[in-house]
């Protein structure tokens, strides 16, 4: 064995580049130590603990922004650092943050060990921020299936819920066989690029730049594009894009509220993170196959999305479909992102002005939920705005930036992402999405229709079927409080961020 | 008897992904599911394997350790799942698990 080799290697394992994640790690596994050690009656502070280190982490990463890694691979080509993937870094942590601050709430509903939701939220918002910077295939695929596999115990967590427990086993099952197409996928790339027959093969043929250098020196290769089909079809289950949204109304309606936000925000700009990625760098060679692919998707999500949310009741069925239709118009700007630079700062001001307006709806939920978390009608929120102004107008606002009208950031979205769709000249599924706007404004207004101005009519004979609210604690109301405010504020002002983006 | 080629063993396996693939599609039992999801990673890592013999690069290999590592949490995990549903609702028929509709 020859020990130079092995050491040049180590030297390239620069520890200090990934130090956010190593400290969601070490906070992960110091909450569980935690759990051993402290008394009973201080275990009501551990996820104090869990949320203060994530704010910790998140304003490290943000005093260390421009990092000395900053367009450098470490770990021998495994990760690449880039100002992209330092925006989604601190996208994936504010997105755990807000999780935590949800669970309080939620799981203080529920019979439940409290400590390993936290332990799992950390160590999934560790491996998302792993797979933004991801420029390996072993790299993706190990942090993407740490994502995955969490997310099975995350939705499954209510175990003495049946929902709960069916929604675990359907997303388990629909999870691992996007994991298998994925993989499948990577392996005749692997297996085609180090094919000494072809030109430019390479020996490291699951680094993204071998890769992409030995594409393009193949740019018809029919086992290299049913490698990149079968990768596009893996990563679009994650995203629930058509045709393999099929899950998505199910896992939603049966995970508890916060997973369902997690799912909802974390996993599909993971899924996104990763299709840009892939389909802007890697794949670029194959513009001609990728492109057609995420059009036809595009399409057919926005179309499919807003269709099946005009007949849901259920809340969480509703903006889980709805949030389909938010996955097709961001596909719209990752099949404009290709030609135009533009895009993918859309893209990202799209991904930041939906977590925004999803969370302030998913923290209006967990306060509306029972302890049934699967069973939220539309019908519970009658009469809300009478006996809570607070939650309803958070609920107004949030509903209101998804659906895009302006003057709120949900519309900047939507209008970068237009934009640069425009640019890219992809007109006719441009009056799609558009038409897919206007469908969108309609079922939204129905959920605030039936918290402004339906009266609640108590049912003479039986009790009251609408679970009690929980009151707002300050710290909930002060963070749902905050997301209103920057849903209307980044509607008007976009700042620096709004400023880096168009820089791009 | 001639030695196996490459080719022989790309088709072996993606004849046992498709079957992996079909059986998760068109079974009704939760087991029989997880053992289809189980055969496709064999069906990617037998391809891997062999890939990486044949083109002579080494990372085929290594990426093979991952892949039964995380298909071993993968089952750890969805057993307890099938475990706790099956406590709860004694069935592990696909058909019968219908708790979520609209």
């Amino acid at each position: 064995m020859n020990l130079e080799v092995v050491k040049l290697a180590a030297a390239d394992n620069q520890w200090g580049a990934i130090f956010p994640e190593l400290m969601l790690a070490c906070i992960a596994l110091a909450l569980l130590a935690l759990e051993i050690v402290l008394p009973k009656k201080l275990h009501a502070y551990i996820p104090d603990f869990a949320l203060s280190g994530l704010v910790g982490t998140l304003a490290g990463l943000l005093f260390n922004f421009r990092s000395a890694a900053l367009g450098h691979d470490t770990f021998n080509g495994l990760l690449h650092h880039s100002e992209a993937g330092q925006v989604m870094r601190a996208f994936f942590l504010l997105v755990a943050i807000l999780v935590c601050v949800l669970a309080r709430v939620s799981l203080a509903k529920q019979k439940m060990p409290r400590i390993e939701f936290y332990h799992l939220v950390l160590i999934v918002t560790g491996a998302m921020m792993l797979l933004a910077q991801s420029n390996h295939f072993v790299m993706l695929f190990v942090a993407l299936e740490t994502v995955t596999i969490g997310f099975y115990i995350l939705v499954s967590y209510f175990r003495t819920s049946t929902a709960s427990l069916e929604a675990g086993l359907k997303y388990l099952v629909m999870g691992a066989l996007s994991s298998g197409l994925l993989l499948f996928g990577i392996v005749l790339l692997y297996g085609v690029a180090g094919n000494p027959d072809l030109p430019a093969h390479t020996a490291s043929a699951m680094n993204f730049k071998a890769l992409a250098q030995f594409l393009a020196a193949n740019p018809h290769h029919f086992l290299a594009s049913a490698g990149i089909v079968l990768v596009l079809a893996g990563v679009a289950f994650k995203i629930g894009a058509f045709p393999f949204q099929i899950w998505v109304p199910d896992v939603y309606q049966g995970a508890p509220t916060p997973v369902t936000a997690f799912l909802a925000v974390g996993s599909k700009a993971a899924g996104f993170a990763v299709l840009l990625i892939l389909a802007r760098d890697v794949f670029a060679a194959y513009a001609w196959l990728v492109t057609p692919v995420l059009i036809a998707m595009a399409a057919a999500t926005i179309i499919f999305g807003n269709l099946a949310a005009l007949t849901q009741h259920n809340v969480k069925r509703l903006i889980g479909l709805s949030g389909v239709s938010h996955a097709g118009f961001l596909l719209l700007g990752v099949v404009a992102a290709a030609t135009v630079p533009m895009a993918q700062g859309a893209i990202y001001f799209y991904l930041f002005a939906y977590l925004i307006a999803s969370f302030a709806v998913f923290g209006v939920m967990t306060h509306v939920a029972g302890a049934n978390d699967s069973d939220q009608d539309l019908d519970h929120y009658a009469g809300l705005a009478k006996e809570s102004p607070f939650l309803a107008a958070v609920l107004a606002i949030g509903l209101g930036s998804l659906a895009g009208i302006p003057p709120l950031a949900g519309f900047m979205g939507k209008l970068f992402i237009f934009i640069s769709a425009f640019q890219g000249g992809a007109r006719w599924l441009l009056a799609l999405a558009a038409a897919g706007v206007v469908i969108s404004i309609y079922y939204y207004f129905g959920w605030i229709k039936a918290a402004f101005f339906e009266q609640w009519m108590p049912p003479a004979d039986t009790a009251d079927p609408r679970p009690a609210r929980t009151p707002v604690s300050f710290v909930s109301g002060l963070t749902l409080g905050s997301l209103a405010l920057a849903s209307v504020l980044l509607g008007f002002y976009q700042g620096p961020l709004g400023q880096w983006l168009t820089m791009k | 008897m001639t030695p196996a080629t490459l080719n022989d063993y790309v088709l072996i396996s993606a004849v046992l992904f498709a079957i992996g693939f079909f059986g998760v599609l068109l079974r009704r039992n939760t087991l029989v599911i997880f053992m289809s999801l189980e055969l496709m990673l064999v069906a990617s890592t037998l391809a891997l394997v062999a890939f990486s013999r044949f083109n002579g690069t080494m990372d085929g290999n290594v990426f093979v350790f991952f892949i039964l590592t995380v298909a071993a949490a993968e089952v750890a995990v969805g057993l307890a799942i099938i475990v706790a549903l099956f406590r709860k609702r004694h069935t592990v028929q696909v058909d019968e698990l219908n708790t979520l509709k609209n």
